[in-house]
């Protein structure tokens, strides 16, 4: 069955409340009326089809352990953050903070994302089909942020094990970033990603961007023995 | 945190109840003070000043001593000033006074009482609100919802650098520059540095937040001759810390941002209107069906939005 569920200016917790006993349900669930507002889809369960009509606020989808996520237009700061499983798709712009501290499932973003995109991301993946903005995959421990459309300035600053893959311009890089040619498997990886999104491209230029670990944590410490994910 | 908002109309209009909308969406970000600059139509001689008594006790001495400092520089109220009181123990009020000449000096002396009794805005338009608590409280009190412009700024407060203590609000008058207010989220690092080298060329500055610094300091670069484009990019590199703020003229509205990205602005301009906040379920609030927003997310932005539909793109 299909639900509507209207936001307008209703409580918050009240519209979350019934987006779980809809998806509990075994429901389909549109919430309408979404007016960018906060918090909107927030530690849905894992599994279930939720579309947001319209733009959200912050936070649309964090703690997401399952669900497929619809949102219609802009999403506001930190879509998924957090997030352990789940597909979350933006068919707009995503705001800052995109996927923070994700530890898996995948979040597509098919316009721009702002600042500091997968920010300490610890798993899963971020594909954006426009350009990843100032700072993105900073502090990124795991995981894998994939930028069709380029990449702000820098960019993929102080990575732990998180990749950033870039076809496109990359305004400047971040501290610490080493620029490696992908080989033809790790090429294969990213296109398993992309396939299923339909973004498979095999004229790409991508610039792979990893760690250099020339930071004071991995000079002066034993890093495996701080690498603790 | 703290939330800002913008708001231009093609006329003279509803400003303050859009300012109040806008900042009603935003009160989760800071419910300790609200603040209103609202740009009336500008009266053609003297200015209108808002001010605040920190004692309603001594609400007349203070009127009559602050009419005499006006005397002195030639200037007189027109009319009678309007009171605005309640439980509280400071109270507010809004006069026209003629044009007391050289508003530096002028206000230089004013200030002298300023540990009872504060101007907060003067200007031929610019018209500042603020007061503890809440939007709607704020509104209410001050009949914001009805005043009539054709821009303005908001903003809700969450006090980090200074008390919570109603002249400590913003929106924050560029003083002495007659008609200039700013409003901002985040925090200006270094601004007790700034602060000394415009004390040293004779600025005066009334309480201990961080935001008043930079209303005066762009003034100051404008008045040495910079456009205020130049002004607004000069800012981000030359004030440290995490920012974003707005600046209101009679021209318009102009906003910057630090080099780091922390602080978010969205807009949503349509058919020559603007309005702008820190999150955009403000300017929905605005603006309600679904329309394009402008993200400036980036570092290091700026931009002028002209007021009256004027164009003044940076």
């Amino acid at each position: 069955m299909s639900v509507i569920i209207e936001a307008g200016k209703r409580h918050i917790r009240e519209v979350n409340q019934d987006i779980q006993a809809a998806l509990a349900a075994g429901d389909e669930v549109t919430v309408t009326e979404t007016l960018s507002r906060h918090n909107l889809g927030v530690g849905l369960p894992e599994q279930g089809d939720i579309s947001f009509k319209g733009s959200v606020g912050y936070y649309c989808g964090g703690l997401n352990t399952g669900t497929k996520i619809d949102i219609e237009r802009n999403a506001g700061w930190a879509v998924g953050e957090g997030m352990s499983d789940g597909h979350i798709t933006v068919g707009g712009y995503a705001g800052m903070s995109c996927g923070a501290a994700m530890m898996g499932g995948t979040i597509h973003v098919k316009g721009n994302a702002g600042p500091r995109c997968g920010v300490a991301m610890k798993g899963g993946n971020i594909v954006v089909e426009g350009k990843i903005g100032y700072q993105s995959g900073f502090m990124a421990h795991r995981g894998k942020i994939i930028a069709l459309g380029g990449a702000g300035e820098s960019c993929a600053d102080a990575l732990w094990e998180g990749e950033v893959w870039v076809a496109g311009p990359v305004d400047s890089y971040g501290v610490d970033v080493k620029v490696i040619e992908p080989t033809a498997e790790e090429v294969a990886e990213v296109d398993k990603i992309l396939d299923p999104l339909g973004l498979v491209d095999s004229s790409r230029d991508w610039r792979k961007m990893i760690s250099g670990q020339r930071l004071w944590y991995f000079e002066s410490r034993d890093a495996s023995a701080w690498l603790m994910i | 945190m703290c939330g800002i908002a913008g708001r231009i109309l093609n006329a003279p209009g509803k400003v303050g109840h859009d300012l109040v909308e806008l900042m009603d969406a935003q009160e989760h970000r800071g419910a300790d003070s609200t603040g209103f600059a609202v740009y009336g139509a500008p009266i053609e001689t003297g200015y209108i000043l808002r001010c605040m008594g920190f004692d309603k006790a001594s609400m007349d001495a203070d009127l009559s001593d602050f009419r005499d400092i006006l005397m002195a520089h030639g200037s007189d109220f027109v009319g009678e000033p309007t009171i605005v009181s309640d439980a509280a123990k400071h109270y507010c009020v809004r006069m026209v006074v003629k044009d007391p000449g050289d508003i530096a000096r002028w206000i230089g002396d004013a200030d002298d009482m300023s540990h009872r009794f504060e101007v907060q805005s003067c200007g031929r338009s610019l018209e500042i609100i603020k007061d503890t608590g809440g939007s709607v409280g704020v509104a209410d009190k001050h009949g914001v919802r009805d005043m009539i412009g054709t821009h303005g700024l908001g903003h809700a407060r969450l006090a980090t650098e200074s008390s919570v203590l109603p002249n400590a609000s913003h929106p924050f008058w560029a003083r002495p520059f007659p008609d200039v207010a700013i409003v901002h989220n985040g925090q200006i690092t270094d601004y007790y540095t700034w602060r000394e080298k415009l004390q040293r060329q004779g600025y005066r500055f009334l309480t201990e937040n961080d935001s008043e610094l930079i209303a005066v300091w762009v003034s100051d670069q404008m008045k040495q001759g910079l456009t205020a484009e130049q002004a607004l990019r000069k800012s981000i590199t030359s004030i440290d810390g995490v920012f974003t703020y707005m600046l209101a003229r009679p021209e318009g509205i102009g906003f910057a941002k630090d080099r780091f990205a922390m602080k978010p602005i969205v807009a949503i301009e349509e058919n020559g209107e603007l309005a702008a906040a820190t999150e955009e379920q403000a300017v929905r609030r605005v603006f309600a069906d679904e329309c394009d927003v402008i993200n400036y997310d980036g570092p290091s932005m700026m931009g002028i939005w002209g007021a009256g539909n004027r164009s003044l793109a940076a």
